[in-house]
């Protein structure tokens, strides 16, 4: 068991950054029917953009850089959060408006426009920021090593678990006890009563992607400190993103945190015995778990299964 | 828009036409290609990936199953071939019908585990396997050779009994994949025009009614992805050939991704031949546009982009239009589905 137990706690954490990742996921796929395989892309652009915010970016080299480099990282963090998030979303309200043509078809053809887009963002990040891998700077009383009961843990990673879970706590408050998100979980559920009651069905669409977005771009930030940050991580991320839903349940919130928590833990265990086929142990859990159940643990009929 | 059932059978006097038209192309290939500055081994790369799409998009297109993790069977054949060449014996027959057999046989494990799916579901399943089998091959070292892949994989010579060919020749590769092609070409166009086909078309236009006309569905959902896996693992033991190597990118997401686009840029969706305007449309892209700038597929995916939006049914598609507009002529089923669209 102790031997586990880092490997449980290392779980844990990387399955409350899914959740975080996969929440943007289900909203988007519960409003818009839209298998969002730019997801990836989204989240990877929130971290290049808060790479840039706190490198000074364009200003680099300028009077106006050199005094923003000089101030402390926690000032120049805690603006990346804010600012980059904004950012992706506007990425994403962009892609939405390209996804417009593609409504009342086939969900295929929404699948393929994100392809395509996460291949068009993830060569836009080469062009922009270069190929090579980035390193994102945190703050320094959130960075480096503590010592628990024994063991060796890195500070940032509880950071990073405990901001999680408070952001999808937040979400879920926004989604369960306010207005806004009382109509979202309506789009959700019946997208025409919704419009029939006098909602702009469109706007809704617009500022649920850029919210889906803004989560990724908010994931992107505090995760690439812990996987690395390279225009590929899209592709890399977006795919335990979309294994989670389906093993929750398409359009399930908690269904989305259940199984987001159930894959780092199958990841985290996994890599205690066999480091190299941690990865596998997801497509593993969700292939057994759509065997069985093929609308995943928490998941009602969908428009997406025709 | 339009799709693959509105657009009437063409009799084989018919297409006896463009039959010959690209059976010329073909043969003169190795000519013409490095005249206009391209260069020899582009055509067997072409032939190569066409089969492959060409069978893939009789479960894409013909059985409307939207399967995004069909390199794996490409990247099976290609390794089956290796494996079959360094272990068992070195063979041109016997090693393409292994790659053919062991893509079959891996279609036909994940073929019977997610034909009871539909849609999207049907999709995040085919992406799942096909992510596996892109692990595995990175990850079993012992028998793939990990991410370096299989290397120095020979080309065996073309024993046909009478004679044999060498094979170590681009060019001689060049119309083996050929002749390969056009096997294709002729077994799918009698495949998706027979009973088998009509089924299949039956199946994407509507599953429930189809079963409720007393098929069994979910054979042929299996069946067609069987056929598929085996024509990609037959593409992929000839790309172990001209490669003269196996490795586990072939298999992984993107790859799959863009034999989708290729597919569905081409028109796959509309007509037999689609595929066929996605595969050149794709390569020409790589190596026009990527002679020109780094970012070649940000264009290409640009132009994807602008393709989905706009002209879901592709080149083919869009020739189809065109081909009716000048010659004025209106069929009833593209009046109903302009109507519908």
């Amino acid at each position: 068991m102790t031997y586990l137990l880092p490997h449980i706690l290392n779980g844990l954490t990387l399955g409350l950054l899914f959740a975080l990742i996969a929440l943007g996921f289900t909203l988007i796929v519960g409003v818009m029917e839209v298998i969002n395989l730019a997801h990836g892309s989204l989240f990877a652009l929130g971290a290049y953009f808060a790479l840039t915010v706190i490198g000074g970016g364009w200003f680099a080299g300028t009077e106006f850089g050199a005094w923003w480099l000089g101030l402390p990282i926690e000032h120049r963090y805690i603006l990346a959060l804010v600012v980059a998030p904004v950012l992706s979303a506007g990425a994403g309200m962009l892609l939405e408006l390209c996804l417009r043509p593609t409504h009342g078809k086939a969900p295929l053809y929404g699948l393929l426009l994100t392809f395509g887009a996460a291949l068009v963002i993830e060569e836009i990040i080469r062009l922009g920021w270069g190929t090579g891998e980035q390193n994102l700077q945190v703050p320094t009383a959130i960075n480096g090593p503590v010592l628990i009961g024994g063991f060796i843990y890195s500070k940032y990673k509880f950071f990073a678990a405990a901001f999680s879970a408070a952001a999808i706590v937040a979400v879920w408050l926004f989604l369960e006890r306010t207005p806004y998100g009382a109509i979202i979980k309506a789009g959700a559920h019946d997208s025409e009563m919704v419009r029939a009651l006098g909602y702009d069905l469109s706007k809704l669409r617009l500022f649920v992607f850029g919210f889906g977005a803004s989560l990724a771009g908010l994931a992107g930030i505090v995760m690439v400190p812990i996987w690395g940050l390279r225009p590929h991580v899209g592709i890399d991320v977006v795919i335990p993103a979309f294994l989670i839903i389906v093993i929750g349940g398409i359009g399930s919130f908690w269904g989305a945190v259940v199984a987001a928590l159930m894959v780092g833990l199958a990841v985290g265990i996994t890599g205690a015995y066999a480091g190299a086929w941690a990865t596998m142990s997801m497509y593993i859990l969700l292939i057994l778990v759509v065997g069985l159940r093929s609308r995943g643990l928490f998941g009602r009929k969908s428009a997406l299964e025709n | 828009m339009i799709s693959l059932s509105d657009v009437p059978f063409r009799t084989p006097l018919a297409t006896f036409g463009p039959m010959v038209f690209i059976g010329l192309l073909l043969v003169t290939a190795p000519w013409w290609l490095p005249a206009i500055g391209l260069y020899q081994y582009l055509g067997t790369e072409i032939a190569i990936w066409l089969i492959f799409a060409l069978g893939f998009n009789l479960l894409f297109g013909y059985a409307g199953l939207h399967s995004f993790g069909h390199g794996a069977y490409l990247g099976i054949g290609a390794y089956a071939f290796g494996l079959w060449q360094q272990n068992v014996m070195v063979g041109l027959w016997s090693g393409l019908a292994a790659a053919i057999l062991a893509a079959g046989i891996a279609g036909a494990i994940v073929g019977a585990l997610i034909s009871h799916r539909r849609g999207i579901y049907y999709a995040l399943m085919t992406i799942a396997f096909g992510q596996v089998f892109w692990f595995s091959a990175m990850k079993l070292h012992s028998i793939t050779g990990g991410e370096d892949g299989l290397l120095g994989i020979p080309r065996p010579a073309l024993e046909l009994g009478f004679a044999s060919v060498d094979m170590r020749s681009n060019v001689a590769l060049f119309y083996l994949a050929a002749v390969f092609l056009i096997v294709a070409l002729v077994v799918l166009r009698r495949l998706v025009n027979s009973p088998f086909g009509r089924v299949l078309q039956a199946i994407r236009q509507n599953e429930m009614r189809a079963r409720f006309a007393g098929y069994e569905v979910w054979h042929f959902k299996w069946a067609a992805f069987v056929i598929s896996a085996m024509f990609a693992g037959l593409a992929g033991g000839l790309f172990s050939m001209a490669q003269q190597s196996a490795y586990p990118d072939v298999m992984s997401l993107h790859q799959s991704g863009l034999i989708v686009m290729m597919v569905l840029v081409g028109g796959g969706l509309v007509s037999f031949w689609g595929p066929i305007f996605g595969v050149l449309l794709y390569f020409v892209a790589r190596d026009v546009l990527g002679g020109l700038t780094e970012t070649w597929l940000l264009w290409y995916g640009l132009m994807f982009m602008g393709m989905v939006m706009l002209r879901p049914e592709g080149v083919a598609g869009m020739l189809h239009l065109l081909v009716r507009r000048v010659s004025g002529e209106r069929s009833g089923a593209e009046l109903a589905a302009e109507k519908v669209s």
